[in-house]
């Protein structure tokens, strides 16, 4: 940052050498014609987004009711017994291997992974051509784990055997 | 005079609001710094921010469906009673006896399972738009942290209704917390309060679901805003994704 | 010592501080939540004579979360219905005569040696006696269940 050999001009003080750059990263300053007031682009934005969101939700909760099976019972488990949906992968993958593997390893290793993104990955390139390891990576993992969650969640019936979900529909939300 | 006029320039509306209203663009930027809401905006954003395939306004939908999540269970808590004896019973009282009950635990169970998705969806999202590179790199630490959050809020309010689905989620759930090593069995007793899902694990379960654990999102969330706020003019290399440069 | 000055001396010493203080909290709280009941099944459960118990199939036990299997005239097992591998209730099932776990698949024989599915083990035991013609089950009392592709003694 600091100019290694500043140039003293005759006859001034030297009282500091400072970059000459902004305070925050060393990006450039978008040009002025780039930007738009937040207000009112981006909050009208945010404001039909939040509409949107409310009404979707209304509509889904007047049309479909939420499930409540029968009371709590931990002498009968019920068969099959399904995770909620977002760790429908992570039981099919308990069903595959030791739970120290699929229960602790594996979620472990994906939530530090993720954490750890943004420093394995140094390329400063934000052009998609520029970035096809990370992308494809990524798209693998993902596409890995959406197939996961939906064999675990559609895909399996009784004593976690496989079923065909137009023949039997064990998914619980 | 229209009357919001009047009542912004009269004393009350004066000390209430400060700024005059929002005619000029300096009045607009002003109104950033004596609003309490506005201030997790900045000011200006460059164009791209606005556009929906940016960022399809994921991450709004994320706080939004939080928002709705907040009020939603505020009116549930009224209605329900975290013990073995009462909590399922509650719950029928709320569907069949409570007005719009139906209505405020489905939309409650909906918006959980969509605030997965949209959270889930926003971190696709910023991933394949690089968003994450320097110096941004913190604020996807602290987004992964509420993706964790916002996973286990669901997972502890799925035990709440005290049904069969509930039950036997949270046994499969909280055995996984047994295999971790060296503290696995203490951290699952901590969990459950005892040796098996039972009175102890439904409070717990509660106290984390209505108390522990928004108090965390809400604080982490704003970490989350105000870093985004301060890195909104940040221009990234090759930022439209059609130049070389 | 003496060659710390009251500066950096002081300087670690709020660190110090905090740093004994967070642990001071995160002991408390450990302690203050853990459990101190042993809520759940009761820990001894009467039972039925050794002759109730049928030479085919099982006879569970719901108060001690178990079944009851006997293996020949002199060898009654009481086994815990808790499947070893996420502590779901592992049903019999009388037309295949073994234990199938819903949850995870795993397999078990009528005599709760492990046969297939992700369980680290057999079904676990508990230990048993006869007072007065009577099995009784101690459910504090628990046996690890064999290792896959063993059998248990």
């Amino acid at each position: 940052m600091l100019d290694p050999d500043p140039r003293v001009i005759a006859n001034k003080r030297l009282l500091g050498v400072v970059p000459g750059k902004p305070g925050v990263g060393d990006r450039k300053e978008p040009a002025e014609e780039d930007t738009v007031m937040v207000w009112p682009n981006l909050l009208i934005r945010h404001a039909v987004t939040a509409l949107v969101v409310i009404v979707i939700v209304v509509l889904i909760a007047a049309f479909f009711d939420a499930p409540l099976r029968e009371i709590a019972n931990p002498t009968n488990t019920p068969n099959p017994e399904k995770a909620p949906w977002y760790f429908a992968a992570l039981q099919e993958l308990l069903a595959l291997f030791h739970p120290l593997v699929a229960g602790v390893l594996v979620p472990g290793a994906i939530i530090l992974g993720l954490v750890a993104l943004p420093y394995i990955d140094r390329n400063p390139s934000i052009d998609p051509r520029k970035r096809q390891i990370a992308r494809t990576a990524f798209t693998v993992f993902m596409l890995l784990w959406i197939a996961l969650t939906l064999i675990g969640f559609m895909f399996r019936g009784e004593n976690w055997s496989w079923v065909w979900p137009w023949e039997e529909w064990h998914g619980e939300l | 005079m229209k009357t919001s006029e009047r009542i912004r320039k009269s004393t009350i509306g004066r000390s209430f609001f400060r700024n005059p209203d929002r005619v000029t663009e300096r009045d607009r930027a002003a109104g950033h710094w004596s609003n309490f809401l506005l201030h997790l905006y900045p000011v200006k954003v460059r164009k791209v921010e606005i556009t929906f395939k940016y960022t399809a306004f994921l991450g709004v939908a994320s706080v939004v469906l939080f928002g709705i999540l907040t009020v939603t269970g505020i009116f549930l808590m009224f209605f329900y009673v975290p013990s073995p004896a009462n909590a399922y019973g509650d719950v029928q009282t709320i569907q069949n006896q409570v007005a719009f009950g139906q209505f405020l635990r489905n939309s409650h169970r909906w918006a959980a399972h969509l605030m997965v998705l949209a959270v889930a969806a926003h971190l696709a999202r910023v991933f394949y738009r690089g968003a994450y590179k320097p110096p941004k790199e913190f604020n996807w630490v602290i987004g992964v942290v509420l993706l964790v959050l916002t996973l286990l809020l669901s997972f502890t309010g799925y035990l709440l209704p005290w049904d069969q689905l509930a039950y036997w989620a949270v046994t499969v759930g909280t055995a996984m917390a047994a295999y971790v090593p060296l503290v696995g069995d203490q951290v699952q007793e901590l969990l459950l309060g005892g040796p098996t899902v039972g009175a102890p694990t439904l409070l717990r379960f509660y106290v984390l679901h209505v108390a522990v654990l928004p108090v965390a999102l809400v604080a982490v969330l704003t970490i989350h805003i105000w870093r985004w706020r301060k890195d909104s003019m940040l221009t990234m290399d090759s930022d439209q994704g059609d130049t070389d440069a | 010592m003496s060659d710390m000055s009251r500066r950096s001396f002081l300087s670690t010493a709020w660190k110090v501080s905090f740093g004994l203080l967070a642990a001071a909290g995160v002991i408390t709280t450990w302690d203050l939540l853990k459990p101190t009941l042993a809520a759940g099944v009761d820990v001894i459960v009467k039972t039925v004579t050794p002759d109730a118990v049928p030479s085919a199939g099982v006879l569970e036990v719901p108060a001690a979360r178990g079944y009851l299997v006997k293996v020949d005239e002199e060898e009654i097992l009481a086994l815990s219905e808790v499947c070893t591998h996420l502590g779901c209730r592992v049903p019999y099932i009388d037309e295949s005569g073994q234990f199938d776990c819903p949850c995870h698949g795993s397999k078990f024989t009528r005599e709760g040696d492990y046969i297939e599915g992700p369980a680290p083990r057999g079904m676990d035991e508990y230990g048993t006696e006869v007072v007065e013609g009577v099995i009784v089950i101690d459910t504090s009392d628990v046996i690890a269940g064999p290792a896959p592709g063993s059998e248990r003694t």
